[in-house]
């Protein structure tokens, strides 16, 4: 049995309550970049500073609450259960929080309990848009999970750990020669656009497809479910952020040289977004396991040879 | 009279009255109450089996053609058999009630019951190679028996399970007699001594015998085709335990014969000629395809209890993947999901049954929106779902986790992969199955359904609980493992009450459960004290493309639910293992047909001309001509 160095109840309790704060604050902000990008794309003035804010307080205080069941409001406390969960497992400069306690791997079926609850909630509102939502959402996941979960082994390998917090210490104490993206850049680049896919932007945004399936999962969703689903926009971006950054960005010593780092990750999520049309469903699949997994598995043979 | 003497006994005895006075309305009450005795007797044998050398010998040990025929169970079988009783103990709980009232065959339900049971725990207590294989027939016959109870159907399936069960026993026979053959004695012990000596091309035939008999039962590809259609098609609570535990007896066989006895590290050393792999790996690819066909097989079905059942052959890839990695935590991970799955399998089968028991059909085409009338049979379905598919908190993320960590540990990425792959498959399918079933719209003929009597949710919500308790502790489950690690003789894997430490990264279910609890009850706080009030609105209180939508129209999106899906990998599901099977039958139809000509129909003529050309023909070998 291995010891781990237990954290000071009052660290941890500190780790407990700042780290999802601070994956709020920043998804706000992501949220924020991401909007303004595109409003300066499209040669627009975009939102102001606040906007993410007023749109969830508005969201919040909405006089029209539709509940279709208990279902749906539980699936409301699992998005947000689950990322708060997500957010405590995933180490950040300064705070560990429980990232001892559950490595990678748990990390990464952890954060599949929002995308169940959600779509058990949007199954309870009866909406057949929402089941067709769910049903091209789930099967976007099975496309991009496949590069994802190759480029996350091939990484797991690399470092000989899935521990995040030695991942993130075996990069800082190399310097960025040791960093993913140099000694495993095929992975690197199947990881990114897995993310892409996970993020459900364009072009893999079949499943809330506005014109053709009403916005699909998010159909029912009024006032505060939807400004649920706000939220978890703001955490999931982070999530995905972060992560990137710890696997193949060297993670960060402070959050200096760290915020940064998340922030031109999610930049390149949203610069090339507005580039793209929108593919089928099984054109996702199709494209995914061809180019993605296909680059992810000749990263992975490297990794192999290597090892 | 040991422990074991008493044992089997009970189960001997309940056998026959169940058999003779099944139809008793208490009949499923002392089925209760024999199994957790039997589940107690079971308990109390722990004590010597824990080092991993004792075992419960028996005191019955006829002579048999010369050889004395033993049976002891060591932390193997015992390991198995407190799964036998105690799936055998909630199946009855569950036949008990409402459901034993109003089944037409209530003695034969409760009678096969209590025979696989007792057959099972025969098995699992065989002391030497004979005794093992008359058990394993026994089982068999018994599982056939259970299989065929309502005819129809169900019994052509369970004809071509018998067929396939016949094919295994005979490889498994013939592997025996080449073991008496070579070592002239059936006892484990010589055959484990015997092993390093053999010839490579001996342990060749003798691996494939076994694993083949034994992969029959465990519905290993490709003779996978007989489980799910045998297994669904069987009434209640027997399919649950059919699926919880039956196939695991060919695990437990794999374990006992190529574990124990020939030893994986045995079989690491058989390497195949020109490609680099050896007997194990080659197996260990099996159980992975094992994993990943069925699991997409299942994805496909529209009947819920072979969504479920062919979920179940691919679990059990799972399990055997597991084993086949041999590490410490490879081990315990793969015997831990032989736990983990029979609870939240079981729960699962045992909610698909009371949804049939309410509204008459398992076609997820046909149900829709019972989360309103049957609440906690959904909660039940859900837990097992969560379960099933592998994700916090239920029991099945821990084990799968442990597996994904024992493949990336020993460097296997591709297995890892497979491991992966499978999983996402199954959430997918597993969201089709309560989708369907419970949420959406509810069609107008269920919507006077009732929830589902207490003696039949009483099961099924325990044991979903446990498969709770099990994922929040898991080291109460990995205890019990630990006596049937020690039995194989791998090394124990250290571990706490909360999960397994290593030094590549570490898992503690408490902390991950407790936070996720924490978590969702912070959600719960901001979703009920933040913000405007909310109004609920009816069931049917719907709309789409502008249109309101009432309980005369059908807007339950179920049927073919992943068509992106269905046309891309649409192709790929081509049968063709079916194809084979079919191509095996009309094989031996037309060798039986040309055998069955050659003697029953008299072509006395030809005979004679034949005989005459023979004669001839050896005349002329002998030169006289």
């Amino acid at each position: 049995m291995v010891e781990i160095a237990n954290p000071g109840m009052l660290e941890l309790v500190v780790d407990l309550v700042l780290m999802p704060i601070v994956a709020f604050v920043v998804g706000l902000a992501l949220v924020l970049m991401a909007r303004r990008v595109r409003a300066k794309i499209e040669r627009r003035v975009g939102p102001p500073f606040l906007q993410p804010v007023y749109d969830i307080v508005k969201l919040y205080s909405k006089r029209t609450q539709i509940s279709h069941g208990w279902m749906h409001d539980v699936a409301i406390m699992l998005l947000l259960g689950g990322f708060i969960t997500a957010e405590i497992f995933l180490p950040v400069p300064g705070m560990s929080g429980l990232a001892e306690h559950g490595d990678l791997l748990t990390l990464i079926y952890i954060m599949m309990v929002p995308m169940l609850g959600m779509a058990l909630g949007v199954g309870d509102c009866a909406n057949p848009n929402g089941s067709i939502g769910i049903s091209r959402a789930l099967t976007a996941m099975l496309a991009y999970d496949v590069p994802y979960i190759i480029a996350v082994v091939g990484a797991c390998m690399v470092y000989g750990t899935s521990n995040l917090v030695e991942i993130v210490q075996i990069q800082q104490a190399g310097g960025p020669a040791t960093w993913g993206i140099v000694t495993m850049p095929l992975l690197a680049i199947a990881g990114l656009i897995s993310m892409h896919g996970m993020l459900g932007k364009e072009p893999f945004e079949i499943y809330i497809a506005p014109a053709e399936i009403a916005t699909g999962p998010m159909v029912e969703m009024s006032g505060k479910y939807m400004g649920a689903l706000f939220v978890m926009q703001c955490f999931q971006l982070y999530t995905v952020g972060v992560l990137y950054t710890t696997l193949f960005l060297g993670g960060g010593e402070m959050w200096l040289t760290f915020l940064p780092k998340v922030f031109a990750v999610i930049l390149v999520f949203v610069a090339i977004t507005n580039l793209f049309g929108r593919l089928r469903t099984e054109d996702v699949i199709a494209w995914m396991w061809k180019w993605p997994t296909g680059i992810a598995l000749l990263g992975l043979l490297l990794v192999m040879i290597d090892v | 009279m040991s422990l074991l003497d008493l044992l089997l006994l009970l189960s001997l005895l309940t056998t026959l009255y169940l058999y003779a006075f099944g139809n008793h309305r208490n009949a499923g009450h002392l089925g209760m109450v024999v199994y957790a005795v039997a589940t107690g007797l079971v308990i109390a044998m722990a004590g010597p089996l824990a080092d991993g050398t004792g075992a419960v010998g028996s005191t019955f040990a006829p002579v048999m053609l010369g050889h004395v025929l033993s049976w002891s169970m060591d932390g193997l079988g015992w390991f198995f058999a407190l799964l036998t009783t105690g799936a055998a103990f909630f199946a009855s709980w569950y036949m008990s009630g409402e459901w034993n009232a109003e089944q037409p065959n209530k003695r034969i339900q409760h009678g096969t019951l209590a025979l696989n049971v007792f057959c099972m725990l025969l098995l699992l207590s065989s002391g030497d190679l004979l005794s093992l294989f008359i058990g394993w027939e026994f089982v068999s016959w018994a599982a056939f028996l259970m299989m065929t109870q309502l005819g129809s159907h169900a019994a052509r399936a369970a004809f071509r399970y018998m067929l396939y069960a016949l094919a295994g026993a005979m490889a498994v026979f013939a592997a025996i007699l080449i073991v008496k053959a070579q070592i002239g004695s059936f006892a484990f012990a010589d055959l484990r001594a015997a092993v390093p000596a053999l010839s490579d091309g001996l342990k060749w035939l003798l691996f494939g015998l076994f694993g083949l008999g034994f992969g029959v039962k465990m519905a290993i590809v490709p003779f996978h085709l007989w489980q799910a259609p045998a297994y669904s098609f069987t009434p209640g609570a027997s399919s649950a335990f059919l699926n919880a535990v039956s196939a695991r007896m060919g695990l437990f066989a794999i374990l006992l014969v190529l574990g124990k006895l020939i030893g994986f590290a045995t079989l690491s050393d058989l390497a195949l000629p020109l490609i680099p792999m050896d007997a194990k790996t080659l197996l260990m690819w099996v159980a992975a395809i094992t994993m990943v066909v069925p699991t997409f097989i299942a994805l496909m079905q529209t009947d819920a209890r072979m969504l479920l059942t062919w979920h179940g052959i691919g679990q059990g890839g799972y399990m055997l993947l597991g084993v086949l990695v041999a590490t410490p935590l490879g081990t315990a991970a793969g015997l831990m999901h032989v736990l983990n799955y029979a609870s939240y399998q079981m729960a699962l089968v045992l909610a698909v049954f009371a949804v049939i028991h309410r509204t008459g059909t398992a076609d997820l085409d046909e149900l829709g929106g019972l989360i309103k009338r049957m609440p906690f049979t959904y909660l039940a379905l859900l837990m097992g779902i969560i379960g099933l598919a592998g994700l916090p908190p239920m029991n099945g993320f821990v084990s799968k986790w442990m597996i994904y960590k024992s493949l990336l540990d020993t460097q296997q990425p591709l297995l890892l992969i497979a491991a992966f792959v499978g999983t996402l498959g199954t959430i997918l399918s597993v969201y089709k199955l309560i989708h369907n079933i419970f949420l959406g719209q509810l069609r107008a003929e269920h919507q006077k359904v009732g929830e589902a009597p207490g003696s039949m949710l009483a099961p099924m919500l325990i044991l979903a609980g446990i498969g709770f308790a099990t994922g929040f502790f898991p080291g109460l489950a990995l205890g019990v493992v630990d006596v049937a690690q020690a039995a194989l003789g791998v090394e124990l894997l250290p571990h706490g009450l909360g999960g397994v430490y290593l030094a590549t990264g570490s898992l503690n279910m408490i902390w991950v459960v407790g936070i996720m609890i924490g978590a969702i009850g912070f959600g719960a706080f901001v979703f009920y004290v933040i913000g405007n009030r909310r109004y609920g609105v009816h069931q049917f209180d719907n709309y789409a493309g502008g249109h309101f939508l009432s309980a005369d129209i059908r807007y339950h999106f179920s049927h073919e639910f992943y068509p992106g899906l269905a046309r891309l990998i649409g192709p790929w599901y081509r049968g063709s293992v079916v194809n084979m099977e079919n191509g095996l039958m009309i094989g031996l139809k037309t060798a039986g047909d040309l055998w069955h000509g050659a003697f029953r129909i008299a072509y006395t003529p030809f005979y004679l001309l034949v005989a005459l050309a023979i004669g001839l023909w050896w005349a002329g070998l002998d030169g006289g001509f």
